[in-house]
């Protein structure tokens, strides 16, 4: 071991002078002060409807809370006096009005006028600070309460699909645990994982895609366990200038998700009880009357064997208990929920137990202290999936059961692979505390700390017998702790300079660290049956790998405001990382912005066609920095015969460095047509530098593969995003929505390393998408037109251009109908074009001469001849690969569901109010290839995941879900 | 606020918090690398005792992988599977591109063989700087180092064997071997037997015959096994014969009764024995015109390959043909050479689930009193039996490719990363004489499968296509003559 400190000890430093002047007590005890209430209702100007969830904020005290669905709100305890009351609703221009507020109450109105772009709104991911979106040069998405709460989904990677401009959000599988692909604007690296950094309440969280053994084409993944409740509000951050004041972490985008912490008023408590029917997708499913035509001619089995047998409907179900409520000076949440499911397949069960809270206090006129804390705990079976050798579905789909299981009925085989224990138990505690300190009521300090704390046990048990694996019977283990602990600190200084020009400064630090510790091991060869331990295995081997990590940087930003229509912003970030080579110091991180409202303008023509107009611009850059200790020259050893035998292992490379990706981007919002219809359209253009590329050393050195910052990736591309409220009459309002968006990818650059691939058949080569398809096609050697031979080529598409899995369009369209300001019914489909896929199974299935897609979509399998014209039959599936790829486009229509605000008559005094939903996820899908679900993502491990390449595995389930609500 | 409240605070807050700094335990930049840097390695007492089984481990890698690869290009086995690329059978569809693996299986030979011949560079750096480094270390790692050299000149037309070095010859790279190894020849028949080797593809008979005897001197039954470790490191081959699903490697029927000779993961393979002593003083003599010798020298070879006995397996042979069906499994199942040879019966073995003996070490199907019998006039007829007691003896022992007189390319890798080195330049592609047949055809044999849809024999005789040794013989292939 060797123990490494940066020696940018100045870094520290300077996060210690600042937490240490930050924290020196300074401020007076708060005094009591004369309450009273403000009660009112908030309508829709233009039809005099009753505005339900907008929220209702007293300006500068936390005070807040939401108008219920007959749009009323009351607010306990404000402060007697003078106030200032601010409502604020997506859709919906805020508005404010100053109130006396006596110690009776004041009694207020609210007349909202609809905006299609929500320029008011107020985000604080990209610029340090709280800032109207106005004033943002860049995109961030942001998803609301309100959307989150009616979502039809259980974790956030589900959250993120289809309501995301420029993401593409991939499942991996059906099964409990896994997780999905998230890609923000194309592939920026073609060594690193593109999953976004997620940050919750300021804390840095386990975002990672394969946290344990795979089973097949599936991983256990951190995104599985982080659960769509309780939040606030999420922001999005696609990379570029939005997200450059996260330097060396962010070239992939950043994901803030902030939990609720209660709002003032007596306790209200939230009850819900969901019940759901799970059903099986089968649409890629063939079953056994597809690859044992034999045995079902013969009445051996029948030709649905899968779909009587071990498909199933499984039943879900999830209760949630929250309660929030608070005074002036302090606010909380607390919550427990429970989730159950049983699974479509055999073994899939799962449960989940989540119980999390969050405060926060006035400690002062100045100081304001959070407090947020989750525990989930997750436990779940699986079976093998995606594997051709153990797994119960592909061993069937492509007529290997017999032959692996080794039994001589399906009915045996199929006892057979359901015989392993695959069980996997995931505890997290999520911790985040900090505060905002007003020095004056120009300057402002925040600060966060907060630890991400996962720990996941795995078990694989392949009993005595299970021929397909280790007849005599194997167990493993694998288990991973991690932990991250992250430190933000920023302080703003907002300044008039004069009538009409102000400035914000914001100046900060941020870092985390990260350590991983992973256990694996493997015992073979038990003796007796019912053995599930080490200690009774003939074989015991271990390993492990640990891993540290420190990232950190200082960062400036200022944000200047001319006649509050033009904005001018610029700031940088500088970085320090130990995954940083000896050479490289910092990482320097700048960016610059430009807003401007000209819709705002006098000489702008009024009038109700353009409401309202933005147009922005930005340059930024981002980081991606190296994994852990990819910078030093190390040796590592294996155990060889009873001694420890080293070798080689990182050939080392003092001038490592993040990879840097530069951004500009521009674009326009608007507002049209009375404001009902908004328009954001962004051009984005990404190009990585110092990309990572696993250059390798000569061979002659004996030395591996070093990562190097040598290449060049380019990712181009439109974001279109649309809104149109279609009606919005008192008792019935519709909207409708879309996103469509663009990715063109290339690696432009790879210095001087060659071509080489990701997984077997995804090539990176220069002039081409990132893993473009690199495959065996059958080709004609003499010209007598007749294939007889095989080459390795890159796949271009009709177009010719290169097939990648990745798509190059895709998006989203959503709508919503609500009718009598009581019942909400929505949809969200969301599709993906370009894309190529790849079927393994029926690669698997040709070893039994069975050519699946000749017999589904009657697509005839290459014949090859030899060179004198004579036909030897078909072409082997290694040599003619291409065939098992297919366009992968797909439609999903996602989300269906309908809620339904009880009327107070029905509830009565029992509750405030109460509410039950139906809903409908993944109702139904469109697809180019009737062969596999080309949005299955196929996740074979870490780093980079490119997905596309599919075997035998289940499509996210058709989960149809009820529920009742009731607020007390 | 406060001012003379807040300021004696302060001072005191920074000086204890950067005073904490030092701690390892609040500076979060401290990160500890759990594996052995360079700073680590100069701190270790006995550098090159802790470095040598390491250079162990690595031989056995390089052994797997040459025989994982080679074996399948020869005729003694083909690929029917996913495990190894199947372009491995076309000895000319071996380019860098194909045979650019790291892992032990198909296609690491390259990686592996020279990641042994640096490691072993290294070790004898460190050992220069090492007082405690001892001559027998020393000589083991020479040993390593020469031994890597004869693997690359014997399976590569060329190849650098230094950073940004250019290619050198397969004479040049056997040159450097032989000064290696006769530092190391204190280390026993071991040194001897590569040195012999090492002479005979240098085509240098005096001093191949010599260093066989040396080898011999010390014991005529003499072997050596580079044996694995079950848990860690595995005998690959072993892995494509039997444990994996599709056991990918299926013999040659004529040679079906040889096969698997790695009967555990841990199952050596062997790299010097004295058969091969005995081979090579039969090929010199016979090279050089004395085939009453020469003869006399095979059946002493042939005699103690019979010697090493056999062990039961039990086989339930699952192996399939590239057209999916049933590969010869049947003691009945009788083996021509090719058309004009004999039909010979016992090469076969029932592969039912029952046991089966079958050689870990050595055997021939060849006769050593028939051998002995044989006219010294019939000098093909020796030639023919010697070609044959190679393959057999030898077999999955990485010999089989050479004796065809196949080289493989360097890995593209290297051709691509190293300046000296261009496409199309010596050793960066494959080396396959006229005389092997086109695509796949050493491994064809007739019918491909003898069985019907249901599993019945259809025919008792398979015929393989090409008999590769009398093909050798026509072209008179030895490193002696040529």
């Amino acid at each position: 071991m060797s123990p490494t400190s940066l020696n940018r000890k100045a870094l520290l430093s300077g996060i210690t002078l600042i937490a240490a002047f930050l924290f020196t007590p300074n401020a007076p005890p708060a005094a009591a002060q004369e309450v009273g209430s403000v009660v009112g209702t908030v309508v829709d100007e233009a039809s005099g409807r009753r505005l339900a969830d907008a929220q209702v904020l007293v300006t500068g005290t936390g005070i807040g809370g939401l108008t219920n669905a007959a749009g009323f709100f009351r607010l306990g305890a404000v402060p007697v006096g003078s106030a200032e009351i601010s409502v604020s609703l997506i859709g919906y221009q805020r508005t404010t009005q100053t109130v006396t507020v006596a110690p009776a109450g004041v009694s207020v109105e609210f007349r909202m006028s609809q905006t299609a772009i929500s320029l008011g709104e107020i985000v604080v991911t990209g610029v340090g600070q709280a800032t109207e979106r106005r004033a943002l040069g860049t995109t961030v998405d942001v998803i609301s309460a309100a959307e989150i709460d009616q979502a039809p989904v259980q974790n956030v990677a589900q959250l993120l699909q289809g309501r995301v401009a420029g993401a593409t959000v991939n499942a991996t599988s059906s099964q409990p645990g896994t997780g999905s692909l998230i890609n923000f604007r194309g592939v920026s690296s073609v060594v690193g994982a593109q999953t976004p950094v997620i940050y919750i309440d300021g804390v840095r969280v386990d975002n990672d895609q394969s946290t344990a053994a795979g089973t097949g084409g599936e991983q256990s993944s951190a995104l599985a366990d982080l659960m769509a409740s309780d939040i606030e509000r999420i922001e999005i951050t696609k990379g570029g200038a939005a997200s450059t004041l996260y330097g060396s972490d962010a070239a992939t985008g950043v994901i803030q998700i902030f939990t609720k912490r209660g709002t003032p008023g007596a306790p209200k408590v939230t009850a819900r009880i969901e019940r759901a029917y799970e059903v099986p997708e089968l649409k890629y499913m063939f079953d056994v009357g597809l690859t044992f035509p034999d045995l079902v001619a013969a009445g051996e089995a029948p030709a649905t064997l899968l779909a009587d047998q071990y498909w199933r409907n499984g039943q879900a179900q999830t209760y949630y208990v929250g309660v929030n409520g608070g005074t002036a000076a302090v606010t909380y949440r607390l919550s427990g929920r429970i989730n159950q499911t049983d699974g479509t397949q055999p073994k899939n069960g799962s449960v989940q137990y989540n119980l999390s809270g969050g405060m926060q206090a006035t400690i002062s006129d100045r100081l304001r202290v959070e407090f947020s804390g989750a525990y989930t705990r997750s436990s779940f079976d699986r079976l093998f999936n995606g594997t051709a050798i153990a797994d119960p579905i592909t061993t069937f789909e492509v007529g290997d059961a017999l032959f692996f299981s080794g039994e001589s009925t399906l009915q045996g085989a199929l006892e057979m692979f359901l015989r392993p224990d695959i069980t996997e138990e995931v505890n997290r505690f999520l911790v985040s505390g900090g505060g905002h300190f007003n020095w004056n009521d120009d300057v402002e300090t925040r600060f966060t700390v907060g630890v991400d704390a996962r720990t996941n046990h795995q078990r694989v048990l392949q009993p005595i017998g299970f021929t397909p694996g280790e007849p005599t019977g194997s167990l493993t283990r694998f288990n991973r702790e991690f932990t991250s602990v992250s430190l933000n600190l920023a302080t703003t200084w907002r300044t008039r300079l004069n009538d009409g020009l102000s400035s914000a400064l914001t100046f900060g630090a941020q870092g985390f660290r990260d350590d991983e510790s992973v256990f694996n091991a493997n015992g073979t060869g038990f003796a007796l049956p019912g053995s599930e331990d080490f200690g009774s295995a003939a074989e015991v081997s271990a390993g492990e790998g640990n891993s540290e990590l420190f990232n950190g940087g200082v960062f400036v930003d200022e944000q200047l405001a001319v006649q509050d229509k033009l904005f001018i912003g610029g700031g940088v970030r500088i970085d320090a990382g130990s995954s940083f080579g000896d050479e490289i110091a910092y990482q320097a991180y700048p960016k610059g912005t430009l807003s401007y409202v000209i819709s705002e303008e006098s000489f702008m023509p009024g009038g109700d066609i353009l409401n309202e107009l933005k147009l922005r611009g930005a340059y930024g850059r981002t980081g991606k920095f190296p994994g852990p200790f990819l910078r030093d020259r190390t040796f590592s050893a294996i155990p060889f015969r009873g001694e420890s035998a080293p070798s080689f292992a990182n050939p080392g490379n003092d001038e490592l460095k993040p990879e840097v990706t530069s951004t500009i981007e521009y674009g326009f919002d608007a507002a049209l047509l009375d404001n009902r219809i908004g328009v954001g359209f962004t051009y984005f253009d990404a190009v990585t530098s110092d990309a990572l590329f696993l250059v390798p050393e000569q061979p002659s050195t004996g030395l591996g593969n070093q990562l190097r910052n040598v290449g060049e990736i380019a990712n181009t591309g439109i974001e279109v995003a649309l809104s149109a409220t279609v009606l919005n009459i008192e008792d019935y309002v519709w909207s409708l929505s879309g996103t469509f968006n663009t990715v063109t990818n290339e690696v432009t650059d790879m210095g001087s390393a060659a071509d080489f691939n990701i997984e077997a058949q995804k090539r990176v080569s220069e002039g081409k998408p990132v893993g473009t398809w690199w495959m065996t096609h059958p080709v004609d050697t003499n010209g007598d037109g007749l294939a007889d031979g095989s080459e390795t080529q890159f796949v271009t598409k009709e177009d010719g251009s290169y097939a990648s899995p990745q798509p190059d369009q895709f998006g989203a369209f959503s709508t919503q109908l609500t009718l009598w300001n009581r019942l909400s019914l929505s949809a969200l489909a969301d599709w993906a074009t370009g894309a190529y896929v790849f079927d393994y199974g029926s690669v698997w299935a040709t070893f039994n001469a069975i050519y699946r897609r000749e017999e589904i979509e009657g697509v005839t399998f290459p014949d090859r001849y030899d060179t004198s014209g004579t036909g030897i039959g078909k072409y082997s599936q290694s040599a003619a690969r291409r065939a098992f790829l297919y366009e992968g486009d797909w439609l999903k229509l996602r989300e269906v569901s309908a809620r339904y605000e009880l009327p107070e008559s029905l509830v009565g005094d029992r509750a405030e109010r109460a509410s039950i939903y139906a809903s409908v996820r993944n109702l139904a899908i469109w697809s180019s290839t009737a062969m596999v679900d080309p949005e299955l993502s196929g996740v074979t491990g870490g780093g980079l995941e490119l997905g596309g390449e599919s075997s035998i595995t289940a499509s996210p389930n058709r989960a149809f879900r009820f529920g009742l609500e009731f607020v007390f | 606020m406060n001012q003379t409240r807040k300021r004696p605070f302060l001072p005191l807050a920074i000086a204890v918090l950067v005073g904490f700094q030092g701690c390892d335990f609040l500076d979060p930049t401290n990160v500890q690398n759990p594996l052995t840097t360079t700073d680590d390695l100069a701190n270790a007492e006995e550098p090159t005792a802790a470095l040598l089984p390491g250079l162990r481990a690595q031989f056995a890698r390089a052994i797997s992988a040459v025989v994982s690869t080679t074996e399948n290009v020869s005729d003694n086995y083909s690929i029917h599977g996913t495990g190894i690329n199947k372009d491995f059978d076309n000895p000319r569809a071996v380019t860098s591109q194909v045979a650019n693996g790291t892992g032990t299986g198909g296609g690491g030979a390259y990686w592996n063989i020279q990641e042994l011949r640096a490691l072993a560079d290294f070790v004898l750096e460190i050992a220069t700087g090492d007082a405690t480094a001892t001559q027998s270390q020393i000589a083991e790692a020479r040993y390593y180092r020469g031994v890597a050299l004869v693997m690359l000149a014997e399976n590569f037309s060329a190849a650098p064997v230094e950073l940004d070095g250019a290619a050198l010859s397969g004479r040049e790279l056997l040159t450097l071997a032989v000064t290696e190894l006769q530092g190391a020849t204190g280390s026993g028949s071991l040194a001897h037997a590569t040195l012999a080797r090492a002479y005979r593809l240098l085509g240098d008979a005096a001093n191949a015959v010599s260093s066989a005897n040396s080898a011999l001197a010390l014991g005529d039954g003499f072997y050596n096994l580079q044996e694995y470790d079950a848990a860690t490191l595995t005998n690959t081959p072993h892995a494509f014969l039997v444990t994996r699903a599709l056991q990918e490697m299926q013999p040659l029927p004529r040679l079906d009764f040889l096969d698997p000779k790695f009967l555990s993961r841990a199952a050596g393979i062997a790299y010097a024995k004295g058969e091969e002593m005995y081979l090579i003083k039969a090929e010199a003599a016979f090279a050089g015109g004395d085939f009453v010798a020469g003869r006399a020298e095979l059946a002493r070879g042939l005699r103690l390959a019979l010697s090493r006995g056999t062990t039961s397996f039990i086989d339930n042979d699952q192996r399939l043909n590239a057209d999916l069906s049933i590969r010869p499994r049947d003691a009945a199942i009788k083996v021509r050479a090719d058309d004009e040879s004999p039909i010979r019966s016992g090469l076969v073995l029932n592969r039912n689930g029952s046991e089966v003996a079958v050689p870990e070490l050595s055997s021939t199907s060849l006769d050593p009193d028939s051998v002995a019998a044989i006219p010294v006039g019939d000098t093909d007829a020796l030639w023919h039996a010697l070609h044959l007691a190679r393959q057999e003896i030898l077999f999955l022992e990485g010999r089989r490719m050479s004796d065809l007189g196949i080289r493989l390319p360097m890995m593209q890798r290297e051709i691509d990363a190293n300046p000296n080195i261009n496409p199309g330049g010596p050793g960066t592609e494959p080396v396959v004489p006229g005389y092997i047949p086109a695509g796949e055809t050493m491994d064809f044999f007739t019918p491909a499968s003898p069985y019907g849809p249901d599993g019945t024999l259809l025919t008792d005789v398979v015929t393989v296509n090409v008999d590769m040794n009398k093909v050798l013989v026509a072209n008179g292939v030895s490193p002696f003559l040529n």
